[in-house]
């Protein structure tokens, strides 16, 4: 394998950044580590989301359960997530989660008295807490949107009803999607793009065109005055080989050499609202020390011995 | 949970509940780093148990203290990102707060 010294140095280079989306680039690693850290991202970053929900009264068209569901997958901001407890282990409340430290109480209260429909949507959802709330979506410019209102939970026609108390808690995507921070994570390697300048010369412009087109995304282009094929965007290559059988077909193999570097990945982090993107990648790496943690100080106790009993000592008398 | 035998300490598996690919594979390509590791590989027995297996032989030194090592070798690197992230977040930050500041029409 070439160069195979990663350093445990990675670099990172940020190329775009907004509150909900994150590109960035990530070199001198392995893709173990880049898999871990995408994993993690995507179903050990705990986020706050509706969990227990008592419905006091329902006369609208869906059913307890299907409002509930409903609740459950409305993104809440969680910033404070990584501070909370999960209420299975906090001592507060002997894990009945109905403390403050392990969760955050909403109530929604919807009436309609008149003929127009009326949308309950998640800005209904009240809580005493403001830092936990239904993420909103509109836009900061100001511009009246469908998803001004927020998230719709569900609509009343005259007469209908719905009250309820939700529980919201600490939770990871493991458990359920509903506590994924992360719309997508994804990363790509790095493409390495080597076009045989002589080979390409004794192509004419026709099959030179005919070659760039055969590419499905715009990798490669001809330079108007030159006519030579330049790469524009390595990155927009999917890995799909066309550009290689083409060549093949047309009788010229290895016009063009392309691999992808071991060590060099592009991530894309898109945030569902609860964490900012930047943060999520910050506490995705926080979580993978604390779980590093936990197996290096587990070794000094062997905990679990007495789970396994005599089988565990039998194994280990050799 | 470490399964080997006391009267060598250099070969070990050790059995990690709660776990997956997430830890194991990150684990095992640090380990391999370790020029002290003759062997080192995990698997997961079963999809349905939580649970993965690593499996470390090194060239004599005691097989946990070599795993231990490799935790602690990947916890300098996470820092080492995190630190580095948190940096290049600000950076940019920054930059984009210049670009914004040129644009303003004083």
């Amino acid at each position: 394998m070439e160069g195979m010294s990663y350093a445990r140095t990675p670099r990172v280079k940020i190329r775009e950044l907004k509150d909900d989306y994150a590109k960035f680039e990530l070199r001198d690693t392995d893709a173990s580590i880049a898999n871990a850290l995408r994993r993690v991202m995507i179903a050990e970053v705990p986020t706050i989301a509706i969990d227990l929900v008592e419905i006091e009264v329902n006369s609208s068209v869906l059913n307890d359960e299907f409002i509930a569901h409903r609740l459950g997958l409305i993104p809440l901001t969680s910033e404070r997530a990584m501070a909370m407890r999960f209420s299975r282990d906090c001592d507060a409340c002997d894990g009945d989660g109905q403390c403050e430290f392990c969760s955050v109480e909403f109530h929604l209260r919807a009436k309609c008295i008149s003929d127009q429909t009326l949308d309950v949507t998640s800005k209904d959802l009240y809580s005493p807490d403001h830092t936990v709330v239904p993420v909103d979506f509109s836009d900061p410019s100001g511009e009246e949107s469908s998803e001004q209102r927020g998230i719709i939970i569900v609509k009343l026609r005259r007469g209908q009803e719905l009250r309820l108390r939700a529980i919201a808690r600490k939770g990871i995507g493991k458990d359920h999607a509903k506590w994924s921070p992360a719309a997508t994570v994804t990363f790509m390697y790095e493409p390495d793009i080597h076009i045989n300048e002589d080979l390409m010369e004794t192509l004419t412009l026709e099959e030179k065109r005919t070659w760039v087109e055969s590419s499905p995304t715009r990798v490669f282009d001809i330079d108007a005055n030159t006519h030579q094929v330049l790469v524009v965007d390595p990155e927009a290559y999917t890995y799909d080989d066309e550009v290689i059988k083409k060549a093949e077909a047309m009788g010229k193999p290895g016009l063009v050499e392309i691999s992808a570097k071991q060590d060099s990945f592009i991530f894309t982090v898109e945030s569902t609202g609860a964490i900012k993107a930047s943060q999520l990648v910050l506490n995705a790496i926080e979580i993978l020390k604390q779980k590093l943690d936990a197996v290096r100080l587990s070794e000094d106790t062997v905990e679990a011995d007495d789970q396994f009993g005599e089988l565990g000592a039998h194994m280990r008398g050799g | 949970m470490e399964l080997g035998s006391l009267a060598d300490q250099s070969k070990a598996t050790f059995s990690l509940s709660d776990e997956d690919h997430t830890l194991a594979n990150a684990v095992r390509f640090t380990l391999n780093q370790d020029p002290r590791v003759t062997f080192c590989g995990y698997s997961i027995p079963h999809p349905s148990d939580n649970r993965v297996n690593i499996r470390v032989q090194t060239t004599g030194d005691p097989a946990r203290e070599v795993l231990k090592d490799a935790c602690q070798d990947l916890m300098l690197m996470c820092q080492h990102v995190m630190k580095n992230f948190d940096k290049v977040v600000d950076d940019f930050k920054m930059s984009q707060h210049v670009k914004v500041e040129d644009r303003w029409p004083w």
